[in-house]
């Protein structure tokens, strides 16, 4: 190439080469194309560089050189999560973390596994799996990244027996938006302890839940469990939202169940219909399954026995409840990974075309039936599905209660009806006290609207302490 | 001949049900046992998820479609930097599954037609079709420099042009120009006269099959050339008598399956030709109890699935009208026409042989590298590639990797070459012709 042709080379990008390499740092629109949208009604924005990074001082260096900069960093594994969360809302410098995949440890005995932020849910469990061990596999694809689930407070099969993901991390590194590198939990005091983040100050809340917006994850403990031989798992149906409900609260108080999920007859279908399809009249509006695993047949019959108890219960009280019957490999399926054999968010939303997203929420339970009945409604007057779950947490009444809503992003006014319908919903649910959770921006705003002052002037100082610049993937929070 | 191949903007509504949900990254099954590894070649090498399996490429194909992207020099690098595996096309379940090689291929042709692509070194190869009729720039007389042994040995093989038989022998350019390659048509023309078939060859009037320039987006040279072999075979079917066309190439064995079906005249020039890969036809002569094994081999192998007679070969069921659910839907898939057991079995009739599987197999088999025109476009790469590859098959103990491809087979021993790999790569039919002997 002669010097009159030659591509005029930006500054940054020869810095960030220069830190990680000249191959993995790139402005080519087309690399940057590629990471300007994800499966949500989020608003596609072009990064201006993205970098790949392969070792912690890398993050490192590009976080220094963009705290001094003043470039925005958005942290990215897999892009999968449907709240456009890795969407850059001012460009800036896209830090695709795949490439630091290594599982560094599986200690048995302490029942952690100590991961970096590229590892997939795929590759844990094929790691688990050889060990005899599980963890609660989300619906996501199985490329999706372990700890972006988990500082994102995540869900799993295993919410109704150990919590969110986000309660099952045991400690962290984390490197900091101006460069420093610090370590959270037992980590920080031993480096070879990952076990917990108690009884210290519990500053892994500095990382979870912030959508990127402080700091960068580069190692993190997760608790990892034994995985018992017996399956078990309840079926249910009913044909009211406050019958479900009022099973589902009867069987958790007995804590017994792995998940303890329901499904409206919309979500049971995959795909979901669309645009919205009114059921059939004899089929149930809810379905439930709760998966339970045990060590032995004798424990096993016992927490059935317990169930159908739970269920003969729910009758006396003039439930429609029914226990219903699908195949073991259906069932099963509840219990794993998504891959091919069961199919996942991405099988959710086929139909629609290419879209979806969410009013994801947590929500206490006693308000699932309230805020259903007007999800209905408005999910239906935009012609959408009330393809809506409802999951039960560690054995405490609240719990996800989400709308999943596809779409076809190939129209503009299709995209906007959702974002509409699902923004309308959202509200719904944050004045029963919900909170919506991987929030995309538009959410952020009315959760803060809502907001006490003195949360808002907290949340802004730790902002501004550990990213004084704002430079990490700024906007998110809608502060 | 009116042929129907698909332009990018055809395939519009498809490239609009990818949800980039990136299932497509990774060979997964959660078992039990669970498994896990890479599939996409390009992905493994260059990592930015513009590179990463088809949730990548249809990201440039929605760029260029929806006029963000042009085709400059670093975009048409990353399109080429994929071997159109169909790795990615396994893990897939949405709507366009059935139709993501076509989607890369049809923006490669877009690049074509605007004048843009292909790359450089891909010129040479369509070039080379035009003035060769073949991509190898090898003179036509060197096309049988393979077949000269037989007929020093007086026992030549027929010319099909001149004489009857019931079989067509169709070699492919790289198992007739290729050094390391000529190993392939060899054993097959040897285990062919060692059993008695009656098979002849086109010899220097056999041209390429066009698979490589339908594979950079050259579907101008891929009519060319495919309108000629259908007419070709239709002729040699009508007047010496072919009905089996037999191949050792998995690339042609994809392009007359697969690619030549486009033509509009396609059932009634093959009406009557019935067209198989040589480790079909060896694997139904072994049912019939005409395969006679009379030697053994002791050794440890492993075999590699070429892309080409794998899942390329599915079959896609596609609710094109939405009577069953809705138009365009994607309904199933079916690996029969899959060449997977076939070798497997072939290898494992011979005695002494212990098989060994790699992880990565059958549908989830990871690409030698050497396809899609990155062996062209991008030797260095195609050889590291088939580098992983030969170390996988290293990890089973194995000491010969087998394939059924002429193209692999020389990917593949150039990657062990690479690494200094003890691993023999060798076809299926090298094999078979060590341990089968002239019939009496």
């Amino acid at each position: 190439m002669d010097t009159a042709t030659a591509k005029k080379v930006d500054p940054v990008l020869l810095q960030l080469q220069g830190i990680v390499g000249e191959k993995n740092a790139s402005d080519a629109k087309h690399i940057r194309y590629a990471y300007s949208y994800d499966l949500s009604f989020v608003e596609p924005k072009l990064p201006d560089y993205v970098v790949m990074v392969q070792n912690v001082e890398q993050v490192q260096e590009v976080l220094k050189f963009a705290n001094q900069e003043k470039i925005p960093v958005i942290p990215y594994t897999a892009g999968t999560n449907i709240g456009g969360l890795c969407i850059p809302e001012r460009g800036g410098i896209l830090m695709d973390l795949k490439q630091m995949n290594k599982i560094i440890d599986i200690d048995v005995a302490d029942g952690v596994a100590v991961i970096e932020p590229g590892v997939s849910h795929a590759q844990l469990a094929a790691e688990l799996t050889k060990l005899g061990l599980r963890f609660g596999w989300p619906v996501g694809p199985p490329s999706a990244s372990v700890s972006s689930c988990a500082i994102s407070h995540g869900i799993g099969g295993l919410n109704a027996r150990y919590g969110l993901q986000s309660q099952e991390i045991t400690s962290m590194e984390v490197v900091l938006p101006t460069g420093e590198l610090v370590r959270v939990g037992s980590c920080a005091i031993q480096k070879n302890a990952w076990h917990s983040t108690l009884p210290l100050p519990k500053l892994d809340g500095l990382f979870k839940g912030w959508l990127g917006s402080s700091g960068v994850v580069t190692k993190m403990g997760v608790n990892v469990h034994p995985a018992p031989p017996l399956l078990k798992i309840f079926t249910v149906s009913c044909e009211t939202v406050e019958e479900m409900y009022s099973y589902m609260f009867n069987l958790s108080n007995y804590e017994i169940c792995d998940d303890i999920t329901a499904v409206s007859w919309w979500l049971s279908q995959v795909p979901i219909p669309y645009p919205y399809t009114p059921k059939p009249d004899d089929a149930a509006e809810w379905n439930s399954y709760a998966t339970t695993f045990s060590w032995t047949e004798a424990e096993r019959d016992a927490r059935a026995e317990i169930w159908e108890k739970v269920v003969a219960e729910e009758k006396a009280k003039g439930s429609s409840i029914e226990i219903t019957h699908y195949p073991e490999e259906a069932l099963k399926g509840r219990t794993q990974l998504p891959s091919q054999v069961v199919g996942s968010t991405k099988n959710y939303c086929k139909q629609g075309g290419a879209g979806i997203s969410w009013p994801g929420t947590f929500t206490p339970a006693k308000k699932w039936a309230p805020v259903y009945t007007r999800w209905r409604e408005i999910l239906i007057g935009h012609n959408l599905s009330p393809s809506v779950r409802m999951s039960m947490y560690r054995g405490v009444h609240y719990g996800m209660l989400r709308a999943m809503i596809p779409f076809n992003k190939q129209s503009k006014e299709e995209t906007e009806n959702a974002r509409q319908a699902i923004v309308e919903c959202l509200r719904v649910d944050l004045d029963e006290g919900g909170i919506p959770y991987k929030p995309p921006v538009d959410f952020a705003k009315e959760i803060n609207l809502r907001a006490d002052q003195g949360y808002l002037m907290l949340l802004k100082r730790v902002k501004n302490m550990l990213d004084p610049n704002d430079i990490m993937n700024p906007g998110k929070l809608g502060i | 001949m009116e042929w129907d191949i698909a332009s990018l903007e055809d395939l519009e509504h498809y490239i609009w049900r990818c949800t980039a949900c990136g299932t497509c990254k990774v060979a997964y099954d959660f078992g039990p046992p669970s498994t896990c590894a890479p599939i996409c070649p390009a992905g493994t090498e260059f990592g930015f998820e513009g590179n990463m399996s088809s949730k990548g490429k249809i990201a440039f194909a929605r760029g260029i479609l929806d006029g963000t992207l042009e085709f400059d020099e670093e975009l048409l690098d990353d399109m080429y930097r994929c071997t159109i595996c169909g790795g990615c096309q396994n893990q897939c379940q949405l709507d366009h599954k059935p139709f993501i090689p076509e989607i890369m291929e049809a923006m490669r042709r877009k690049a074509v037609e605007a004048g843009k692509g292909p790359l450089p070194l891909h010129k040479n190869l369509t070039q080379s079709l035009k003035d060769y009729n073949n991509p190898y720039q090898g003179p036509r007389r060197l096309r049988t420099d393979w077949a000269r042994p037989f007929k020093k040995a007086k026992k030549p093989i027929k010319n099909i042009m001149k004489e009857p038989a019931e079989a067509l022998f169709y070699v492919g350019c790289t198992g007739a120009f290729n050094q390391q390659a000529r190993a392939i048509p060899t054993a097959t023309a040897s285990l062919f006269q060692k059993l008695g078939l009656d098979f002849g060859i086109l010899g220097d009037n056999e041209v390429c099959c066009g698979s490589t320039a339908m594979r950079v987006g050259d579907a101008e040279e891929f009519k060319r050339l495919a309108t000629h072999n259908l007419e070709l075979f239709k002729k040699l079917h009508d007047e010496q008598g072919v009905n089996t066309i037999i191949t050792s190439c998995a690339g042609c064995y994809r392009a007359i399956k697969k690619d030549y079906i486009l033509s509009q005249d396609y059932d009634q020039m093959m009406d009557g030709i019935r067209v198989v890969h040589t480790a079909q036809y060896l694997h139904e002569l072994m049912q019939k109890g005409e395969l006679p094994i009379t030697g053994e081999l002791k050794t440890k192998i492993t075999y590699h699935d070429p892309c080409h007679i794998g899942r390329h070969l599915n079959k896609f069921e596609v609710d094109t009208e939405g009577s069953e659910l809705w138009p365009g839907a994607y309904l199933g898939m079916s690996e029969e026409d899959c060449i997977y057991e076939e070798p497997r079995e072939l290898l494992a009739a011979i005695p002494g042989v212990e098989f060994m599987e790699m992880e990565r197999n059958r549908s989830n088999s990871y690409c030698c590298g050497g396809g899609g025109g990155v062996m062209t476009g991008f030797g260095e790469w195609a050889a590291k590639n088939a580098s992983l590859r030969v170390e996988e098959g290293m990890g089973t103990g194995a000491e010969v990797m087998a394939s059924t491809c002429p193209f692999c087979n020389f990917n593949l021993g150039s990657g062990a070459q690479r690494i200094q790999s003890p691993m023999k790569i060798m076809d299926v039919v090298e094999l078979l012709d060590q341990v089968i002997t002239e019939q009496e």
